[in-house]
């Protein structure tokens, strides 16, 4: 759009109804325009030669505040009092969009704000709702880390009483947002030190040594805290509600993950599911609840995918494998470079599950899918639905019938090669995944027998041809 | 007199779908969509969009959807920073809450469209705002209106932008 700025003069081109001669500078011309402003709008009705000023008196009266809280843009540009509205271009019809400024300095985003003064009101200080309007972003990193340092010297056991009493997710994922947090957590020695120094933790080593050899292993450290970065996304990207079970033993997926994620791990990886599962059996009804971070990390996303089946009817052997493959994914799919690993083993361990033989079919899928490691990361929703599915699947008393339609649609998904098969289906899901009553809402899907079978018919066809293209793609 | 400031406007696009729209959308829909589009504004180096948990910002392209498809640039504007903060945290409070989110009328595209006219008195390429009526135009998005209707996008990796405590 022009930018005019000049004195040109303006025509009856406004369309107003007098016929006011066309050769003079200044039109008497009454011009309408429409003032916007965030949620409501409203037409003036304005001379055209007037000046920006007079109308700021009109809006300032209108609007009651006062005149130096307006400002007035058109065109992206900001009108100065000086101008006339003529002047800036404007006619019959255009809108001018208005701000008005609240009477306090406004804050600019955190940007060059950012400060870390004391530990604990700033803890507690976005832990808040009030601000969570502060975007977390450092002004340098060098005040950061050195703000962190002093933030992990002097204050670590507040931090961890702090979480302790603030213990809910959402406050924990706005603490994980926080920069700073994240240098911390990038810090696998403090991270060490933290995780050993928690009681709940140590408590945690005592029965299960494995674990406590695993936490020694930095790269897991390393992958795990990636991951704890990312937690916020990762309750964002799982929506779906469903009833709580935390049967899980959370701290177990994270050394799951982390020998998963070492490049030939693949027979440790065997062998430490084997030994999961065990510890799956024994640890079943033991909720592990007193650290957030953990409970956060696997108990709350967990609790979202558990079934609500009253008693655990389910063979517990399924029941071992499913509790495990939730939180592997869960986890995962945060992770962008582990996520195509995580669809991967996820599809994998869904038809381990279905044939029910675990470790082996998992140290061969593993292989195949270490090469999956180029390609896209759009499994995030695929895994956990598929997730959902299969709990469900092992609900009888589900109320969700859609667990039949759904293993249709995993019939389906399993006609193919499983990779491709992820990649498709994930972007896919995708779209229908985010929604807490996906159950609900998909029953309606499945009442409608005509669309599912046409879709069930196309499926396997265009599964086929395109896993022939991706196929290519990855040679 | 000084030249007023111009702060670029860009417009960063996404697909959802990570190219599966484009090949499975004559399947499904019976017409080819080339993407199933979220856009955000980035203005003063910042990225806002508006999801489920209202109006967010981050870094430019630091959402978990990584970086943009495509960058559309809308234009310039004098708008400052701060005078554009002020106008978000009113849109926050008036017309983009989060639980004003709809995927066919109320989307981040919509608040995109929003903020270029603002910003640039341009609006966004058609295409995008065109989505929601391509799909529900066709036999599959009728059938899938009710579950799509409550699906709420919201890209992790923002901050809500609102006003700070104590202001009115």
């Amino acid at each position: 759009m022009p930018h005019v700025i000049s004195q040109t003069p303006k025509m009856s081109q406004s369309g107003h109804p007098s016929g006011l001669p066309a050769d003079r500078n200044t039109s008497l011309s009454v011009t309408r325009v429409i003032v916007k402003t965030p949620g409501s709008q409203k037409d003036f009705m304005i001379a055209d030669d007037t000046s920006v000023r007079k109308f700021k008196e009109k809006l300032s009266a209108h609007f009651q505040c006062q005149m130096d809280q307006l400002v007035l843009v058109f065109m992206g540009r900001l009108l100065k009092d000086h101008d006339t509205l003529s002047q800036r271009g404007i006619m019959d019809g255009h809108t001018i969009h208005l701000v008005i400024k609240s009477k306090h300095g406004s804050r600019s985003l955190a940007h060059s704000s950012w400060n870390l003064p004391t530990n604990e009101p700033c803890h507690r200080d976005r832990n808040t709702k009030g601000n969570s309007s502060e975007v977390h972003q450092p002004a340098g990193v060098d005040q950061a880390s050195v703000e962190s340092a002093h933030f992990v010297g002097s204050d670590a056991p507040k931090v961890h009483t702090q979480n302790l009493e603030l213990g809910s997710p959402e406050h924990i994922a706005q603490v994980l947002e926080n920069p700073s947090i994240q240098q911390l957590l990038s810090n696998t020695e403090l991270i060490q030190q933290f995780i050993s120094e928690h009681p709940d933790v140590q408590q945690l080593m005592q029965q299960n040594p494995e674990v406590f050899h695993l936490l020694d292993n930095s790269e897991i450290l390393s992958q795990t805290l990636e991951l704890a970065k990312n937690l916020a996304m990762i309750q964002e990207i799982m929506q779906i509600q469903q009833p709580a079970q935390n049967l899980e033993h959370p701290l177990n997926p994270q050394p799951y993950l982390g020998l998963e994620t070492m490049p030939g791990g693949n027979n440790t990886l065997s062998q430490s599911c084997a030994d999961f599962n065990d510890q799956m059996l024994n640890s079943m009804q033991d909720p592990f609840e007193s650290n957030p971070f953990i409970a956060l990390l696997a108990g709350q996303v967990l609790d979202q995918f558990k079934s609500s089946s009253p008693s655990p009817s389910p063979s517990q052997e399924r029941q071992d494998q499913l509790p495990q493959l939730p939180t592997t994914r869960v986890i995962y799919t945060s992770s962008r470079g582990l996520s195509s690993i995580t669809s991967a083993n996820g599809t994998s361990n869904r038809v381990n599950h279905t044939s029910g033989a675990n470790t082996a079919t998992i140290s061969t899928k593993g292989q195949n899918h270490i090469c999956a490691l180029h390609q896209p990361a759009v499994i995030p929703a695929l895994p956990s639905i598929e997730l959902t599915q299969q709990l469900q699947y092992e609900d009888k008393d589900a109320t969700i019938s859609l667990s039949s339609s759904e293993q249709r649609l995993e019939d389906d998904f399993q006609l193919s090669d499983e990779q491709n098969n992820s990649q498709i289906t994930g972007g896919m899901m995708q779209l229908l995944m985010n929604n807490p009553y996906l159950a609900a809402q998909m029953m309606l899907f499945v009442n409608m027998p005509q669309l599912s079978e046409q879709w069930r018919q196309e499926l396997p066809i265009s599964l086929q041809q395109i896993q022939l293209s991706d196929l290519l793609i990855a040679l | 007199m000084e030249p007023p400031n111009l702060y670029p406007v860009k417009l960063y696009v996404y697909d959802l779908s990570k190219g599966l729209a484009r090949r499975l959308s004559p399947i499904m829909l019976g017409k080819q969509l080339e993407g199933i589009w979220h856009t955000s504004i980035v203005v003063h180096k910042d990225e806002f969009f508006f999801g489920s948990g209202g109006i967010s910002s981050c870094p430019p392209g630091g959402t978990l959807l990584g970086p943009p498809d495509s960058v559309v640039d809308v234009g310039s504007t004098e708008v400052t920073e701060e005078i554009f903060l002020e106008y978000l945290s009113s849109l926050g409070e008036s017309l983009f809450r989060g639980e004003a989110y709809n995927l066919f009328e109320h989307n981040c595209n919509t608040f995109s469209n929003e903020v270029a006219q603002f910003l640039t008195g341009r609006k966004i390429p058609s295409y995008i705002t065109d989505l929601p009526s391509e799909v529900l135009s066709t036999p599959f998005g009728q059938a899938l209106r009710p579950l799509l209707d409550s699906i709420q996008i919201q890209p992790p990796g923002g901050g809500t932008v609102g006003r700070p405590n104590g202001q009115s």
